[in-house]
């Protein structure tokens, strides 16, 4: 029998939707959110200045800590999380509850409807 | 239990209720999520393929102490389930000085179920994960 639906899932990220405006990182109450980014210069032409913009390296959710409340997916400003139907597996390694950005874009890929 | 499937596990389980997702394990366990094998017949009879201790919840710094004993009253082979964000690593509560931040501080874990609580059929597939292969060996 599978988990009567609907269910808490995982939690899956758009890394072209991500700002890296560490909204997610600040609220999550659990911190179990990392997240690594780097400034570019942006010029355009006829712009008095160049423009600076963040580029995301980096994003792991520890899913040994996280509490599936979802206040992550309530505060991104740019819909980057979603909650997927999928779940992290159970696993032996202590270090294999930490997510990144490969898997996270992988269950962006099919989110739930909930 | 025997718990269904291929191949049939025999397990025992020994619940260290210990805060919510204790509730969440004796729910999968009644629900039909951990689908049971009836016993075989008379003479069928085989041992344990292995005990498992299923720390469910928090483990305050109080019960240490009384973990570490329920683990060494398990007989071979025996194993850890940490069952819920607070057994993994303390949860919600991972920078209190009274909670234990992962209950592998203490007791070697043989699987991480992820959660906040866990989804009632990672349950199954935690013991899966833990006796799958030592199952696989037993005759049925």
């Amino acid at each position: 029998m599978m988990t009567p639906e609907p269910a808490h899932g995982a939690i899956g990220l758009d890394p072209q939707a991500c700002t890296s405006c560490m909204l997610c990182v600040r609220e999550c109450p659990t911190w179990c959110i990392e997240l690594g980014s780097h400034t570019e210069e942006v010029s355009d032409p006829g712009a008095r200045r160049p423009r600076t913009v963040n580029v995301l390296d980096s994003f792991a959710i520890d899913y040994g800590l996280c509490m599936y409340c979802g206040i992550c997916i309530e505060v991104c400003p740019f819909d980057a999380l979603a909650w997927s139907p999928d779940a992290a597996d159970p696993t032996a390694d202590p270090g294999g509850l930490v997510l990144g950005i490969d898997q996270l874009r992988g269950w962006f890929a099919t989110p739930s409807d909930s | 239990m025997r718990l269904a499937g291929e191949p049939v596990i025999v397990v025992e389980l020994t619940h260290l209720s210990l805060a919510c997702c204790a509730l969440e394990v004796e729910a999968a366990l009644r629900e039909g999520l951990m689908p049971e094998e009836p016993d075989g017949p008379p003479g069928a009879a085989r041992d344990v393929d292995g005990h498992v201790l299923l720390v469910a919840g928090t483990v305050t710094e109080a019960l240490v102490p009384a973990v570490r004993a329920a683990w060494e009253r398990l007989p071979e082979p025996r194993f850890v389930m940490s069952f819920g964000a607070c057994a993994n690593s303390g949860g919600p509560y991972w920078d209190a000085s009274t909670v234990r931040s992962g209950v592998d501080r203490d007791l070697p874990v043989g699987a991480y179920v992820p959660g906040c609580p866990p989804r009632p059929d990672s349950l199954a597939a935690a013991i899966r994960s833990l006796l799958g292969s030592t199952a696989q060996r037993m005759p049925a």
